[in-house]
């Protein structure tokens, strides 16, 4: 049997999921027995392969065009979709822009912040516009795994990793549901 | 009550008739998920997290509020029942804003431990994002609506434990909110800050300023002890952590406050200001400046046994502290009293226990502001009318209690008080030292089926009488010594002071203490052992929460060592 192939990529994030997976220490050298790390946003190959992966892991939400391209193409790309992190799951921390419109997250980011002098919010044809809201992975493409925490453990996130190795639906539930290695 | 026979998840259970299901099966080490249920509250069956299956009745059931009858059968966790509930966690995630990353309650909160025990991993219900201002008006605690499920046990607790009422929902379905009063500010609300709404909430919406992320339930110490701030004497569970007081929090089930605190109990003692006295002073060419204990003690020693003497103690600390400080002036033929007035018995009725208020049909106040000084006898008071009680307040001033008395009488008019209570079934009178002669006079008919209330202004009066300490006023002696504890002077006693060597055993910097000559440290509540006696005269044991500074003594220790000097 080949290895399984894995691509991840970080979407509104502050990548401290990706952190997280890197927590699994050493188990990362018994992982790669199994697995193939495809895409990731620290190689060289930054989108999922067209001819596809087994496993797809979005963390972050999706608060702009592009993020949302991004989860649809992994979507696409993907046997398996999991959300990792509250962001993923739910759009999380990033999701406090949505008590205020576009317009005036910008402005107060761009302009009326303490240390910012003849600030001006920046319009470019490359730059991707914001969406109204940011959004949960799953508000936008469907996912078969949600993983939640703040970020999820490492000792979670290898448990639904392996669970998927064993050819098994992981199912969440005491210590790798709670966030935090004490579980608080 | 009769014994009723059900089964509960196919275990046979017993309980009495009147009991609900829920409390049928937390005795039969069953456990059911609440949300809005709290044993301290009455039941409201409003967020439907206790649902079960009961054999042959349509739906599912509350257990919370569905009696238990004989033969039922009850099913507590079948997959129906835990679909329903994960939908209910759904609806309850997803309608506020519920940040468990950033709130001070996660680890801690109700709501995220069924969300774990039900493995909820997502919700799939979209989110309003609705905007709500926290209202942080209150000194002491702060109101989130983002994380409130609506339960209402706080509303519960204002009306059912303090009587307060501030409390209760504006709008209804989805904009429904908790409000205070007309939906004013918490801070200018009719709320007297007793913290029970905080204690009951299940989730992160009450924060308690002080202990707010201070740490998680598993990393905490709770101590109970007996609260020293006026004469009730209410149970606290003090929870500190690292040597830091973090919060007060009340004594379900126990006496006599049942768990209700008033602000002074549960909250003023941890912002207290003063400074702290932290060692013994002693003062040398007019200066006080820091002596070793053996060193203050012999001058101490000294003095009492020079010339004439008096030992004059706020009654606020222990039973022991006070039974030391008698036993010492004994022995120096020194007069020994109380700064204190104290409450002279009424010459008639019946010694009443502080929870003989709860079930009074007529009570009468007079002389006393409970609700300024002893708090949590005002909250009885209103509790009592609520239920039914007639509340009589005899003065010629302003008494908070007026505005939920049936009646407000001036002390000429202190006899319709007592034709109120003729034919009624229990009466209790409240009184303090306030009371007029002619009041007193006028209530005597009452006879000895009253129950009488004494509310003594000292905080722990009944250890100063037991330990045979009179009021007494300072007097023309060669040594003063005053044992104020926690106290500080008022006015009035500095006044009085005259020229004398003085003596001051104090927990904090006052101008008596600066006068003073010799300053010996006592320890203050939360680092207390021993007793104190309260008004039902339960001698209460004093935990410590906290260890005492380095060079702090007990007073009951110290007025022993000096005993012992004086041989």
């Amino acid at each position: 049997m080949g290895k399984i192939k894995v691509a991840s990529q970080w979407l509104e994030s502050c990548a401290g999921c990706h952190m997280s997976f890197l927590d699994i220490d050493e188990r990362i050298v018994e992982l790669l027995k199994y697995v193939e790390l495809s895409s990731t946003p620290i190689t060289d190959l930054k989108h999922p392969p067209e001819e596809g992966v087994d496993v797809g892991i979005l963390t972050g939400g999706i608060g702009n065009e592009e993020e949302k391209a991004e989860a649809k193409l992994m979507r696409d790309r993907c046997k398996i979709l999991i959300a990792l992190g509250d962001c993923a799951v739910t759009g999380g921390i990033c999701t406090m822009r949505n008590f205020f419109d576009t317009e005036e997250v910008l402005r107060r980011g761009y302009i009326e912040t303490e240390s910012t002098v003849d600030g001006e919010i920046p319009h470019h044809e490359d730059l991707t516009p914001l969406t109204d809201r940011v959004m949960g992975v799953g508000d936008v493409v469907p996912v078969d795994i949600y993983l939640p925490g703040c970020p999820p453990s490492a000792d979670a996130i290898w448990f639904v990793l392996t669970e998927l190795l064993e050819g098994r639906m992981p199912k969440l539930e005491g210590k790798v549901l709670k966030y935090g290695s004490d579980g608080g | 009550m009769s014994e009723i026979h059900l089964t509960i998840n196919g275990k046979p259970v017993v309980a009495q008739s009147g009991q609900t299901i829920l409390e049928a099966a937390k005795q039969a080490d069953i456990d059911i998920p609440v949300l809005c249920h709290h044993p301290a509250l009455a039941n409201w069956g409003a967020c439907r997290m206790c649902l079960v299956e009961v054999k042959g009745m349509r739906g599912l059931q509350t257990s919370c509020t569905c009696p238990a009858t004989e033969g039922m059968e009850v099913e507590t966790e079948t997959e129906k029942v835990v679909a329903v509930r994960k939908f209910v966690l759904e609806l309850l995630f997803s309608e506020r804003n519920h940040y468990c990353m950033y709130c001070q309650m996660s680890g801690d909160c109700e709501l995220q431990d069924l969300a774990y025990r039900y493995g909820l991993d997502h919700w799939t219900y979209p989110r309003p994002f609705e905007k709500m201002e926290v209202d942080a008006s209150r000194k002491y605690f702060i109101m989130d609506p983002n994380r409130c499920i609506l339960c209402s046990r706080c509303i519960r607790a204002c009306s059912e434990i303090a009587a307060n009422h501030t409390l209760g929902l504006r709008d209804r379905g989805a904009r429904t909110m908790v409000v205070a009063d007309l939906d004013v500010p918490f801070g200018e609300s009719t709320c007297v800050e007793c913290g029970t709404c905080l204690q009951v909430c299940p989730t992160g919406a009450l924060i308690d300023a002080k202990s707010a992320y201070g740490g998680r339930e598993k990393d905490v110490i709770h101590t109970q002890t007996t609260c020293m701030q006026c004469s009730v004497g209410c149970d606290l569970d003090v929870v500190t952590r690292y040597q830091r007081l973090l919060r007060v929090d009340g004594v379900w089930e126990s006496e006599p406050s049942g768990g209700l605190l008033c602000v002074d109990g549960r909250f003023k003692p941890l912002y207290e200001k003063r400074q702290r006295v932290t060692g013994p002073l002693v003062r040398k060419d007019g200066k006080l400046v820091a002596a070793g204990w053996n060193e203050a003690l012999g001058i101490v020693a000294e003095k009492l046994q020079s010339g004439s003497c008096q030992g004059l103690a706020y009654c606020a600390t222990t039973d022991e502290a006070l039974t030391a400080f008698a036993r010492l002036f004994a022995k120096v033929d020194g007069a020994a009293g109380r700064i204190e007035p104290q409450v002279a018995p009424l010459g008639f009725g019946q010694v009443a226990k502080v929870q003989d208020v709860l079930d009074a049909d007529v009570i009468i106040v007079t002389g006393a502001q409970p609700l300024e000084y002893q708090r949590v006898i005002g909250y009885f008071i209103h509790r009592a009318a609520d239920q039914g009680a007639q509340v009589a307040v005899i003065t010629d001033d302003e008494n908070g209690l007026s505005a939920r008395a049936a009646m407000t009488l001036t002390s000429a008019e202190a006899g319709k008080a007592v034709e109120t209570a003729a034919g009624a079934g229990k009466v209790v009178v409240v009184y303090g030292t306030e009371i007029k002669p002619e009041v007193i006079a006028a209530l005597k008919p009452l006879g000895d089926e009253a129950y009488i209330l004494a509310l003594d202004p000292a905080r722990n009066a009944q250890g100063a009488t037991a330990a045979g300490l009179q009021p007494q006023e300072p007097s023309d002696v060669d040594v003063l010594y005053f044992l104020l504890g926690e106290q500080s002077e008022d006015a009035a006693l500095l006044a009085k002071v005259n020229g004398a060597f003085k003596i001051v055993q104090a927990a904090y910097h006052s101008p008596l203490v600066d006068q003073a000559d010799v300053v010996l440290p006592t320890p203050i509540w939360v680092e207390r052992t021993g007793h104190v006696t309260n008004l039902d005269g339960s001698a209460k044991p004093l935990h410590a929460a906290l260890l005492m500074p380095e060079n702090v003594r007990d007073e009951a220790e110290a007025l022993a060592a000096l005993a012992d000097m004086i041989g």
